[in-house]
């Protein structure tokens, strides 16, 4: 199940004005903390943060709601997956930047000048070959992915093992599988 | 004793080392009286200078200053429209003949002169430039569209630099003109400025240590401009300014800093400032100016 969270609508009821540009630590700090009350209060393993609403997102805010976010919903791998949509360019460039410095890594929907999902942050060119991989192929096994990209199985392995733990795939026993972005 | 400050003629980032000098000790004694009667033009940067020494008297619990207004209608006109008079008259004693108030600032006064006192103050800022910005970027810089967005980014991490290290607040004015003696060309320079407590103070208790005998304001701006580090321990701290020298980078931008007695620039080929300016005459807070020049033909 997935709960979609709209973060034009929490930046509405939190700063009560009209504004879509989301900026400034505090304002990013709020946001978070709601956007951590509805996963709290949702039984949904994957919570879609969607952007669609908001007109410019800046570094520090990027950091506020997403970075720590992800930071926060760490921890015990396979409780709670997030995934962004409704991004522009210049905000997949924010959050990119924000999550790269630190080493956190979170998958985005396809839109705009991206057909397919892609991955937003630190992660190895091996990670992003299989998160491509699988996005395209849905489920399958380390052997399989090693396989189909003529890589040796520790390689496929490690590749798939990385995801997993920046919560970028889901597993089920050996079984990699995507998450519901696709 | 009055001690008599004389605004500059042409009045930017480069003469205001000569009305930074003119305080001598900081906070000075005697009465001060910024005298701008003959000013021909200031920059942004230098209508903001001349608001932060009145805050920073103010702050300093100095007597109220004097400040005489230009003689020139045309130059006393044009800070009325940017906004300049509105608080300058809570700074100072203003001497002179005001011009009338106008509806609204001159079309290349992007943000006119605002003050930065809360974050509340930087979602307005955010919310005023967008509304310009893309008609004189992308316009008449010719600057890709998705400059704009990163332009107000960059705009709304230095005004929060302010709210978030400086201890107090600031003011912030955008403007686009032609700058002629050193580039030949359009260009919109941000300037921000506060009274605070400066880059040095702000660093010092979690970085001097580290530079030992060569911490002061040079290093201090060092750290933060070129490190990219923070008063807070948290690595996602002190990446505004990482990004907006990036940005700056792309589009051929300069970006410089001064804070105490101290003065870093990121110097783009077409400027010939020095990157590092020690042992300034002193000046309270920090003045950070940003100048993203037209594009050319090249550069598109």
């Amino acid at each position: 199940m997935i709960q979609t969270i709209r973060i034009g609508t929490l930046l509405r009821e939190t700063v009560a004005s009209p504004y879509r540009n989301l900026v400034t630590r505090p304002t990013g700090a709020a946001i978070r903390n709601r956007i951590q009350a509805a996963i709290a209060d949702s039984d949904c393993h994957t919570a879609l943060l969607d952007f669609s609403d908001i007109e410019l997102l800046d570094l520090s805010c990027a950091d506020e709601v997403v970075a720590k976010l992800l930071l926060d919903e760490g921890g015990e791998r396979g409780v709670r997956f997030v995934v962004l949509s409704g991004l522009r360019e210049d905000q997949h460039e924010a959050i990119e930047h924000v999550l790269t410095t630190h080493r956190l890594a979170v998958a985005a929907m396809p839109g705009g000048e991206h057909p397919a999902p892609r991955l937003l942050g630190w992660v190895t060119a091996d990670a992003r070959a299989a998160f491509a991989f699988l996005c395209e192929r849905g489920a399958l096994l380390a052997a399989e992915l090693a396989g189909a990209l003529d890589w040796p199985a520790a390689r496929a392995e490690a590749a798939l093992e990385a995801l997993a733990v920046h919560r970028l795939v889901q597993t089920d026993g050996d079984r990699y599988q995507p998450l519901p972005i696709g | 004793m009055t001690r008599v400050i004389e605004v500059p003629a042409t009045f930017d980032d480069r003469s205001f080392e000569q009305f930074a000098a003119a305080f001598g000790q900081w906070p000075p004694e005697e009465k001060i009286l910024i005298d701008a009667r003959g000013a021909q033009w200031a920059s942004p940067f230098g209508l903001l200078a001349m608001l932060t020494a009145g805050q920073a008297l103010a702050e300093a619990r100095r007597e109220r200053p004097l400040f005489t207004i230009p003689t020139s209608d045309e130059v006393k006109r044009y800070w009325a429209r940017a906004g300049f008079f509105k608080y300058a008259a809570e700074l100072f004693e203003l001497h002179g003949k005001l011009p009338k108030a106008t509806a609204s600032g001159p079309s290349d006064v992007l943000l006119d002169v605002t003050p930065v006192r809360a974050t509340e103050d930087v979602h307005e800022v955010v919310e005023k430039i967008s509304q310009g910005a893309s008609r004189i970027l992308h316009g008449e810089l010719g600057l890709e569209m998705k400059a704009t967005l990163r332009f107000s980014m960059a705009l709304s991490e230095a005004c929060q630099n302010i709210v978030e290290h400086a201890g107090t607040s600031g003011w912030v004015a955008v403007q686009a003109y032609t700058f002629r003696r050193r580039l030949g060309r359009r260009v919109v320079v941000i300037a921000v400025s506060d009274a605070g407590i400066g880059f040095r103070r702000s660093l010092e208790s979690t970085h001097a240590k580290r530079f030992g005998d060569r911490w002061g304001d040079g290093a201090a701006l060092e750290a933060a401009l070129i490190q990219g580090v923070s008063r807070f321990r948290d690595p996602g701290r002190g990446q505004g300014l990482a990004f907006i020298k990036r940005f700056l980078d792309q589009w051929n931008g300069k970006i410089s800093i001064r804070s105490g007695t101290a003065r870093l620039a990121i110097v783009p080929p077409w400027d010939e400032d020095v990157p590092l300016s020690d042992h300034l005459p002193f000046f309270p807070g920090a003045q950070v100016q940003i100048i993203i020049p037209s594009q050319d033909a090249e550069t598109r």
